[in-house]
């Protein structure tokens, strides 16, 4: 195989995706444009008005802003540990999902933690907590950890992306796009030349930090756990709160793969690269932490009825009565319906997966708000003479618009990248088609 | 058509089934079916004052664990000698059917020749409730306790009698129980008979009992359930406590500085992996430097 002439071929494959924008995409990053437009304008109505325009208050301090920043967070620990897997053994599914699971893993962990800061009712003092950390404080951890994991994926992204630039940079003529994009191949595809020292120091560094990734995923994600179960507040002073958040994790994390798979497919037609195995193998993946979530939700919350601490009896009491459908469709609908889906094989359909990835991540998000919020309204010490919206939380439209920007700027950036390097790797494509038959055939046995 | 009667009739058995309750059929309150218990007790309290208390609850013929508390029911308590009847006070019934009235330890009992005072509860009933009444005769038994340390030796000395109309100490028969408090509880620590004319008991104490956190101990005696002076009890606070020595632990988390292992954990890590960061830096300038070499050495060819 010459291949110089696959890359070339490669590159005009995938060329249509970096080419040119249709009128669809147009309007679909028009309409991520204006969300994320209204939720500055939200953000600003915060920062001049204070958190008077939440629906946050005296006792329930953490509203819908936490939960978007656990969930984006957990969603990119847990995209770096699948990455990071794929990567170090090497999986042929790297090859078709790869680069979707590294995307994810950058911008939610861009995104997830500005909602941190939105929680921050005096942006202007932020600077203090780098001029007086308190290291005993978890808060401090999983600042460090954040920004360590976020120095550690983007650089891991970029390791990833560098053969891809160089094979863009390499055969540019053929593209139709702008001479700064050009150039920036060109800067940032290092003068990789795919020599076989170049290639062996590239595959060195990322197998590291492809291992990196993992522990620090591992790492933050107990910390941000941590953050909670290290109080004494009901519901969230639980021992196995790190791996339970590890577990959800992965099932959120491989379930937005599955949604992103599906959309990507369907957008820019890839149903050659990413094939219903695929979807298939994730499905049975979801099917495993699907099941382990749903017993780490059930072992939480039975030990804490067993208990019967008057705190836990409370909040229990109010998961039951004001949040009752919420609870239902988080812990039971929201994980039941995927494993039904999941565990019989005639459902085992790209839609039907698909349909089980959406209901597990709306079921993962009503959870992490069954978490935060009972909780905070279910105080230890007894409220008197309170007024009733300083006890309930209910997010207002500044939260909503603001949750909607990050969302919209999360799938904006997501397009703009997909817009500027394919979303399939090509160097990956050049490595499996060049390697020798009896790794393949022994590829392909796996994959089978 | 048989098959979809079957299921209209199968989803209607399901909605009725739902939509009806077991308290639908629940009655009206029937004073017929219960059986009203009326107990009347008393108990003299350390402060001489004395607890008048009656619990008024209604029990189901047919289910003795049906009970229902009758609530803001009056209860009037008197004080009865021959035809005399003063009346003491007064108290309603709480939501747990209890009627409690304290008689200040000044009162001048009604008493009869033989000592005995007759104290009747009477409640006067209501349209669904019949009259009810208990009495109760005791002998106002005089208990006192006296603590006392010669030389290190700590006695307690429990002393039991009842007053004659010239207001002489008259012995009595009765078992005298005597008790430590503690924060829940009250811990016996002995027990003796005040008989054959004696007017006290006496022992030794000799336990190191803790006590509160500045060494107090509060000492009890009691007489309970006697057939003629019912409950009586008495109390006396001291300082005979050996108070455990407190050892505040220092929460070590929140101290001002952060434990030393987590300061040497946190920088092996952060180090460790800001060293990769390096490491990963210096492998991809040394990738660009060939790179650019390899670029010359084409455009010089």
């Amino acid at each position: 195989m010459n291949i110089k002439e696959r890359k070339k071929a490669l590159v005009k494959e995938f060329s249509p995706m970096l080419e040119g924008t249709s009128l669809i995409s147009k309007i679909w990053i028009g309409s991520l444009v204006v969300i994320v437009l209204l939720g500055i304008y939200a953000f600003f109505l915060q920062l001049f008005n204070g958190h008077e325009v939440t629906g946050m208050r005296d006792n329930v301090v953490w509203g819908i802003f936490i939960v978007n920043f656990i969930f984006f967070v957990c969603l990119s620990y847990s995209g770096a540990f699948i990455s990071g897997i794929l990567h170090f053994f090497k999986t042929p599914w790297k090859n078709a999902i790869g680069r979707i699971v590294e995307m994810i893993t950058v911008l939610s962990l861009i995104i997830g933690p500005i909602f941190i800061l939105l929680c921050i009712g005096r942006l202007d003092r932020l600077h203090y907590l780098f001029m007086y950390p308190r290291i005993q404080s978890p808060i401090t951890w999983d600042i460090i950890a954040i920004m360590t994991d976020l120095v550690a994926c983007i650089l891991y992204l970029y390791l990833t992306f560098i053969p891809d630039f160089a094979i863009l940079r390499d055969n540019s003529n053929e593209l139709k796009v702008p001479t700064w994009q050009k150039k920036m191949y060109k800067f940032l595809a290092l003068g990789y030349q795919d020599t076989k020292e170049q290639s062996r120091r590239l595959h060195k560094i990322t197998q590291i930090m492809s291992v990196m990734v993992i522990v620090l995923a591992i790492v933050a994600y107990s910390v941000l756990a941590w953050i909670f179960s290290l109080t004494l507040q009901p519901g969230w002073n639980s021992t196995i709160f790190a791996p339970y958040f590890i577990i959800a994790g992965l099932f959120s994390g491989v379930a937005v793969i599955i949604i992103t798979m599906y959309l990507v497919r369907r957008f820019f037609k890839l149903e050659n690269y990413i094939r219903r195995m695929h979807f298939v193998v994730g499905g049975i993946i979801m099917l495993v932490m699907a099941l382990l979530y749903g017993y780490f939700t059930f072992s939480d919350y039975f030990a804490k009825w067993f208990s019967h601490k008057i705190g836990d009896m409370n909040l229990l009491d109010t998961l039951f009565s004001r949040y009752f459908w919420l609870f239902i469709f988080a812990n039971y609908f929201g994980i039941l319906v995927p494993i039904v889906i999941l565990y019989f094989k005639r459902f085992r359909k790209v839609r039907y997966i698909t349909l089980a990835a959406v209901i597990a991540i709306v079921g993962i998000w009503f959870n992490r708000y069954l978490i935060v919020v009972p909780t905070l309204e279910t105080p230890f010490i007894p409220i008197q003479d309170t007024r009733p919206e300083f006890i309930h939380y209910t997010a207002t439209w500044v939260e909503w618009a603001m949750s909607a920007a990050g969302v919209a700027g999360f799938l904006l950036l997501f397009t703009l990248i997909a817009k500027f390097v394919p979303i399939i790797s090509m160097s990956s494509i050049v490595e499996y088609e060049s390697a020798p038959k009896k790794v393949k055939r022994h590829i392909k046995k796996i994959t089978e | 058509m048989k098959s979809n009667n079957i299921k209209y009739t199968f989803i209607a058995t399901i909605v009725i089934t739902l939509f009806t309750s077991i308290t639908m059929l629940a009655q009206k309150f029937d004073a017929s079916n219960y059986n009203m218990m009326f107990n009347f007790k008393t108990a003299k309290q350390h402060d001489n004052t004395r607890l008048l208390e009656v619990s008024y609850i209604a029990r189901n013929n047919e289910d003795s664990k049906d009970e229902m508390p009758v609530l803001d029911a009056e209860v009037k308590f008197y004080n009865i000698l021959n035809e005399k009847e003063i009346l003491i006070g007064s108290a309603k019934t709480t939501k747990d059917g209890i009627a409690k009235f304290i008689v200040p330890a000044d009162f001048s009992y009604l008493a009869a020749a033989d000592g005995f005072i007759n104290i009747t509860a009477k409640y006067v009933g209501s349209d669904v409730l019949s009259e009810e009444s208990e009495e109760l005769l005791f002998k106002d038994l005089q208990l006192q306790l006296e603590l006392t340390e010669v030389e290190g030796v700590r006695m307690i000395k429990g002393k039991a009698f009842v007053l004659n109309n010239a207001g002489e100490e008259l012995p009595v028969e009765a078992d005298l129980y005597f008790y430590a408090g503690g924060m829940l509880t009250k811990m016996k620590i002995e027990d003796g008979i005040v008989e054959e004319g004696a007017l006290e008991y006496e022992f030794e104490y000799s336990s190191n009992l803790p006590g509160t956190v500045d060494g107090n101990i509060t000492f009890y005696i009691t007489v309970e359930d006697h057939d003629e002076f019912g409950n009586v009890t008495q109390k006396q606070t001291i300082n005979w406590g050996t108070p455990n020595p407190q050892i505040a632990e220092s929460n070590k988390l929140w101290s001002e500085v952060a434990p030393i292992w987590m300061y040497v954990v946190l920088t092996i890590l952060i180090v460790g992996v800001w060293a990769n960061f390096i490491y990963t830096g210096i492998n991809l300038f040394i990738i660009r430097k060939e790179g650019k070499l390899l670029e010359e050495k084409s455009k010089r060819r």
